[in-house]
């Protein structure tokens, strides 16, 4: 699984964000981007999930696996986000967030689905819990065992790890990318933090 | 943000939105443009400006509308300051023409506070009485009655939204921030208040108060009730006009419903520019001026003080003007000075009872026009393009939307009873619901436009990136989060509804009575305990409703979990 973004232009109607741009992302690894604020390293990201503010214009071409994704609506792009908040739905348990997620089928396999990312998370026993009620590194790893479970095949990373301290940034980043490394998922990551940096080879500056 | 549709998506989503648009921009734009063409008679104008008692009463909706507003803003003001808020909605629920109904019972010659001034020291100012004085304690001709009780029903309307502005997540938190850093600086919680949320908060109320000032110059139920009457205000003598079997008395009244039009967005105009040009830079004058030491109790009691005070007072006469309502629909003999009646009959109520058509009336106009204005405002925002939203179809969408609002009721009735006329609706069951969700569906996008705007756009990338459409968006996510918000906004819709007068008598032809409609006729009678009977249910009705809202829209709970994570759980 591969993402591949060959960019012409991204603009604004009165300035070029970014332009001539070619980033390849091979399965089960992470490209970094770096840049200034407003350099339109988070645009690029809304590029690749099509949710792009109306003022902006993209040019080029993103495909997936091969399939041109730039001109498919959002929830065909089989593209998952991850941002500095968690953005849990307040008004659904843990368990409902992650369900929300799990793509149609049986029920039972559904729920096996959830209970695992669960355990995966080592969050098993906090199922009904209130979203409100977790610590922020809960809130994150629920956050990304949710956009795990929609089985996306590329994973968009904005400063996914910024709010959260020292020792709990590490542990979140192992576990972001080793479960993109044991899944073979494209990711892109935004950061302003030189150590998120995964591979300095696969690090772009916009 | 767009989402990448194709085509023919994009072609039927947007055809959708204007469709969805049109439902009610037409009939409110045909009604707007019907109140325009009542004016275009110049004969009309001439017989106006010939008026005698034309000046006295423009000037004493001047004089009523300023006084009551800026009176008004004052006093949100200071409630602001304490974020006081918990008994809004049961007070926002008391419609206009039943508070003033409230007022007139305790205030008027007869009323509760003479007697128990004649009980207290035997007389008033020394004076013995022993009948009811003829004392213009109501419908006075300055019009002070008209102006306490508009700046009481219009300051719950400003605290109304400034509260909805301050519990916006994005707002509040940046606020609460703000005070915080300011009081570092060495500001009591009262001068950081004054001085960084104040500013901040009534530069977002400038529009209600232009819709309070416009309301306010032009009101006829209230101004019939408590309001001056000879002459009494221009809103009032229009109405009456209008009211006349004579086509050019008719006309007059137009022309007369126009020139407080004209003098109304003067006046709105007026504020907004000295708002802009006299207040914004006073207020920064003041904000430079540096903080004046003070001591930790100084910063507790006055921060503290005023709001409270303020907010003891106001829910003290709204409980008065409730059980005043309570206390004379089951009155029966009450001589002067007696304290309390000699009699009590509940006949007021079972002549209520025994009039099912008229609550039934209120009822279904409530909940239909309520229910329509709600998903009606609720699609248009999901659906209108937020390109649209940016440009000048945006502006013009809120510019309509919104206008009703500045309009005063007389002209806004005339509008929809031509509409109605037009369509063949006139005195038709459907006509009066037209009318009523015409009217209520300003206050509903009032009441929804923060919480829809203040929404965190992410959560759309987030659920389509999950996978999802626009309706799971919408219906799993979006407007369970926002259900409080919209609950809330059907419930002022309601309350609107029901204290419809003008637009339930026009266009209904007067064969629709509703609790509003019989509690003003009833308000020129002697049947004092059948007036204050529909008058409290005039508010009964409205605060059931918002109760139900508060129900329905009641924060989740969720069941208890093994153990409950805090900053010790932490698990990294």
């Amino acid at each position: 699984m591969s993402l591949h973004i060959h960019l012409q232009s991204l603009r604004t109607p009165s300035r070029v964000l970014l332009e001539n741009l070619t980033l390849e992302v091979p399965a089960g690894t992470v490209h970094t981007v770096m840049g200034p604020s407003g350099s339109g390293k988070s645009s690029l990201l809304a590029a690749v999930c099509g949710t792009l503010d109306a003022g902006l214009q993209f040019a080029g071409r993103i495909t997936l696996n091969g399939l041109r994704i730039d001109n498919l609506p959002t929830p065909a792009r089989r593209v998952g986000l991850l941002l500095q908040d968690d953005l849990l739905f307040a008004h659904m348990t843990v368990q409902e967030n992650l369900l929300f997620a799990v793509p149609k089928g049986p029920k039972a396999q559904r729920h096996g689905h959830v209970m695992q990312a669960l355990i995966d998370i080592e969050m098993q026993d906090f199922s009904d819990a209130d979203p409100a009620t977790l610590s922020g590194g809960q809130r994150a790893r629920v956050a990304l065992a949710r956009a795990l479970l929609a089985q996306p095949q590329a994973l968009l990373l904005d400063e996914p790890f910024s709010k959260l301290d020292m020792r709990l940034r590490e542990r979140m980043r192992a576990l972001v990318f080793g479960a993109i490394a044991k899944r073979g998922i494209a990711a892109l990551l935004v950061t302003h933090d030189s150590a998120d940096i995964a591979n300095p080879r696969q690090c772009t500056h916009a | 943000m767009s989402f990448h549709p194709s085509l023919f998506s994009r072609f039927a989503s947007r055809s959708f939105a204007a469709g969805l648009a049109a439902l009610v921009l037409v009939p409110l734009a045909w009604s707007l443009f019907g109140a325009i063409a009542a004016a275009w008679d110049l004969a009309a104008w001439q017989a106006l400006l010939t008026q005698p008692q034309l000046q006295t009463a423009l000037g004493l909706s001047l004089w009523t509308g300023l006084a009551s507003s800026a009176l008004a803003w004052a006093g949100a003001a200071v409630l602001l300051s304490g974020r006081w808020g918990s008994k809004v909605p049961a007070m926002l629920a008391l419609p206009h023409a039943a508070f003033a109904i409230g007022v007139v019972l305790l205030v008027s010659p007869s009323g509760w506070f003479l007697r128990l001034g004649a009980n207290l020291w035997g007389g008033v100012g020394g004076v013995g009485l022993e009948s009811p004085p003829d004392w213009p304690t109501t419908q006075d001709p300055w019009g002070i009655g008209l102006i306490v009780v508009l700046a009481l029903k219009e300051m719950v309307f400003l605290l109304w939204m400034g509260l909805a502005v301050l519990q916006r997540p994005d707002f509040s938190r940046r606020l609460r921030l703000e005070m915080q850093l300011a009081q570092t600086m060495g500001y009591s919680e009262r001068a950081a208040w004054w001085r960084v949320g104040w500013p901040q908060l009534s530069s977002r109320l400038v529009a209600p108060l232009g819709a309070v000032l416009a309301y306010s110059v032009s009101v006829v139920d209230v101004a019939l009730v408590i309001g001056p009457t000879a002459p009494p205000t221009l809103g009032v003598l229009a109405w009456q006009w209008l009211q006349d079997a004579d086509p050019k008395t008719q006309a007059q009244g137009a022309a007369a419903a126009w020139l407080l039009l004209a003098v109304s967005a003067l006046v709105v105009a007026g504020v907004v520019f000295i708002h802009r040009a006299v207040f914004k830079p006073w207020a920064r004058a003041r904000l430079t001026r540096g903080a004046a030491p003070l001591t930790a109790q100084e910063h507790h009691t006055l921060a503290l003080r005023q709001p409270k005070a303020a907010a003891w007072a106001l829910l003290a006469v709204y409980s008065a003007v409730g059980l005043a309502l309570g206390l004379a629909s089951v009155t029966g003999v009450w001589l002067f000075p007696a304290l309390w009646p000699q009699t009590w009959t509940p006949g007021a109520w079972a002549a209520v009872a025994s009039d099912g058509d008229t609550l039934w009336s209120s009822v279904w106009l409530g909940l239909l026009s309520a229910s329509a204005a709600t998903v009606w405002v609720l699609l248009v925002w999901e659906w209108w393009p937020l390109r649209w939203r940016r440009d000048v179809r945006g502006a013009m969408l809120l510019a309509l939307i919104f206008l009703p609002l500045l309009l005063p009721a007389a002209l806004w009735a005339l509008g929809l009873h031509r509409l109605a006329l037009e369509w063949g609706w006139d005195a038709s069951a459907s006509g009066v619901w037209l009318a009523h969700t015409l009217s209520v569906v300003p206050y509903v996008a009032l009441a929804l436009y923060g919480p829809l705007q203040g929404f965190d756009p992410r959560l759309r990338a987030v659920v389509a990136t999950l996978g999802h459409g626009r309706w799971a968006f919408v219906w799993r996510v979006q407007w369970p989060l926002l259900r409080g918000a919209i609950a809330a906004a059907f419930a002022v819709g309601f309350a609107v509804s029901v204290a419809q007068y003008l637009p339930t008598l026009y266009v209904g032809a007067g064969r629709f009575d509703t609790v509003t409609t019989q509690a003003v006729a009833l308000s020129s009678g002697g049947q004092r305990s059948l007036m204050a009977a529909y008058a409290a249910l005039q508010w009964v009705l409205p605060v059931v409703v918002f109760a139900l809202a508060a129900w329905v829209g009641r924060a989740r709970r969720f069941g208890s979990v093994g153990f409950q994570a805090g900053p010790a759980a932490e698990l990294g």
